[in-house]
């Protein structure tokens, strides 16, 4: 308990541990993508996922029925006049 | 040494298995930054296991009564704490003096922590709120496993750069195995405790299941976790439910079965867990969110067709980077974009581990695509007396064409057939292929399933 810690090693035993996911990224960086963190706390609230309520705005469908058709038809016909082009050939 | 044991005395004595856990901490707290130099310090090689021994078990003026079989297996355990320690400040002298440090000597020393402390559960005694301690010492063992392969394998390379090609895997990870063998144990330890529930270990099982994972995981042994879930699954009736947990441990247990489910392409399974996990995740950890929908995400795609709106994604630009191309294309049903933005990502989407799951959701943008060439086909002409009624006999070039779109060649009736079938199989899409005429008829109730035509 007597010796009194050297100047400069104090930020030595912090630094190495809090600097870890830099320090090992490089290395490691495959593998580490994956790790799931340890969270900071232990257990926490409802109040502390937030999370909105109901997830209708969190997923939408696949399709988009905004986009205009005319576009594509127009697309269509002329891809269409080229398909049929090459079946005559 | 006094300080330490007025931690050790409090915690002990006020039965919180946190605060004793905190006492095998090798890290200083950033109050605290000398604390571990400080307990080093205190005492030396020749006199550590007296000292230990004295505060423990004869100072009569310490208000603890230890029995004395657990007295002395806390004393081990702390001696061989104590040791580690000074291992440890080794380590970061030499990495201060731009050594290389010896981290497989911190291993070893960490290992004789961890023996000594589960010999106190099994054989003297140590009652069940003191699990933390478990936790504690466990999630060490695996990060100093860690570092001293990063070194072992640092020197290799330096040494011998030429053995690439023999797999040096299993001497690469030589201690991060050894970890997983001794963390295997605690996990038996925890699971096979006979003590009624109250008094039990198994309270600490799910946070050395997610270590095991981790370790799993990192060895590139997945299905070894498998073993652990089977285990637990034949212990089921016997055990407390998951969400009694601390949800530090659910979330954590959640989103690793969730991600096992995945690889085994179990996707409801994977669906219910990282739903769960995302849901119960604590709102500031970012990064554990963004692991969650990396996996989540594709997985929607397959079972209920649904792609992340702008709000989900908007928080993780690293996802919106992943994902928002791919989910642009299917979208639109744009197939040769598709096709790009998946090349375009491949090695990423590989590494990540999702890039076949992605794949499948070509079928959603094809799926798409050819709703669109429904959609523009346009109505039948009005009958009186009927709403109208979408043309629902379409002429097999009109696909042909859609399917040609955006790419070089045109594509085989034949093949183009092939698709239809395949979609017509998979109950994206209603209807049959009428060939002689070149038509495809489609239902017109619900062409296109669970999309509204």
């Amino acid at each position: 308990m007597s010796a009194s810690p050297a100047p400069g090693s104090v930020s030595t035993v912090k630094a190495t541990f809090s600097d870890k996911p830099a320090d090992t990224k490089p290395a490691a960086a495959l593998e580490e993508d994956d790790e799931f963190e340890d969270f900071p706390v232990e257990s926490w609230t409802q109040e502390e996922t937030d999370v909105p309520a109901g997830n209708t705005h969190l997923w939408e469908e696949s399709w988009d029925d905004d986009e205009t058709s005319e576009d594509f038809s127009a697309q269509l016909k002329e891809e269409l006049k080229k398909v049929e082009a090459n079946k005559k050939r | 040494m006094d300080s330490f044991f007025k931690v050790f005395s409090a915690a002990y004595g006020g039965g919180d298995g946190y605060a004793l856990a905190d006492t095998l901490s090798p890290i200083a707290p950033a109050s605290q930054p000398d604390k571990l130099r400080r307990f080093v310090h205190s005492t030396n090689y020749a006199s550590v296991q007296n000292d230990f021994k004295y505060r423990l078990l004869y100072d009569k003026a310490s208000p603890l009564r230890l029995n004395v079989e657990e007295g002395k297996a806390w004393v081990e355990v702390y001696v061989s704490f104590w040791k580690a320690c000074v291992e440890i400040l080794q380590a970061e002298a030499a990495i201060n003096d731009n050594q290389k440090p010896s981290w497989e000597k911190v291993y070893r020393a960490w290992k004789e922590v961890s023996d000594h402390l589960n010999r106190g559960y099994t054989a003297a005694g140590f009652e069940n709120w003191t699990v933390p301690c478990l936790y504690v010492v466990g999630k060490y063992l695996r990060m100093f496993a860690i570092k001293a392969d990063e070194v072992a394998s640092s020197l290799e390379q330096t040494t011998i750069d030429f053995n690439e090609d023999l797999s040096l895997d299993d001497e690469q990870h030589a201690n991060l195995e050894d970890a997983a063998r001794q963390l295997n144990k605690v996990f038996q330890l925890c699971l096979s405790d006979r003590a009624s529930l109250e008094e039990s270990r198994k309270w600490g099982i799910y946070s050395i299941i997610n270590l095991l994972f981790k370790t799993y995981f990192k060895l590139g042994k997945i299905t070894l976790s498998k073993n652990i879930l089977n285990a637990l699954r034949a212990y089921r009736g016997d055990m407390p439910e998951l969400d009694a947990f601390p949800l530090s441990h659910q979330v954590t247990f959640k989103y690793y079965v969730g991600v096992i489910s995945f690889l085994d392409e179990k996707y409801e399974e994977c669906e219910t867990c990282l739903t769960e996990a995302w849901y119960m995740c604590h709102k500031d950890s970012l990064r554990n969110k963004e692991l969650i929908l990396t996996y989540l995400i594709p997985c929607h795609l397959l079972t209920t067709h649904t792609l992340p709106s702008q709000a989900l994604l908007e928080p993780y630009p690293y996802l919106q980077t992943l994902f928002s191309p791919l989910v642009r294309c299917i979208k639109q049903g744009d197939l040769s974009g598709f096709d790009a933005a998946l090349a375009a990502g491949e090695d990423e989407f590989v590494r990540r581990r999702i890039y076949l799951t992605l794949e499948r959701g070509r079928d959603i943008a094809l799926r798409n695509l050819l709703r669109k060439v429904f959609i523009a086909g346009g109505f039948e002409p009005a009958k009186t007396g009927e709403g109208s009624v979408r043309r629902s006999r379409i002429r097999l070039v009109e696909f042909a064409a859609a399917v040609s779109l955006g790419s070089k060649e045109t594509m085989e009736t034949d093949e183009v057939e092939c698709l239809l079938a395949n979609m017509i199989y998979k109950n994206l899409m209603k209807g049959y292929i009428a060939r002689e005429a070149g038509m495809v008829v489609l239902n017109k109730k619900g062409a296109f399933p669970g999309t509204g035509i």
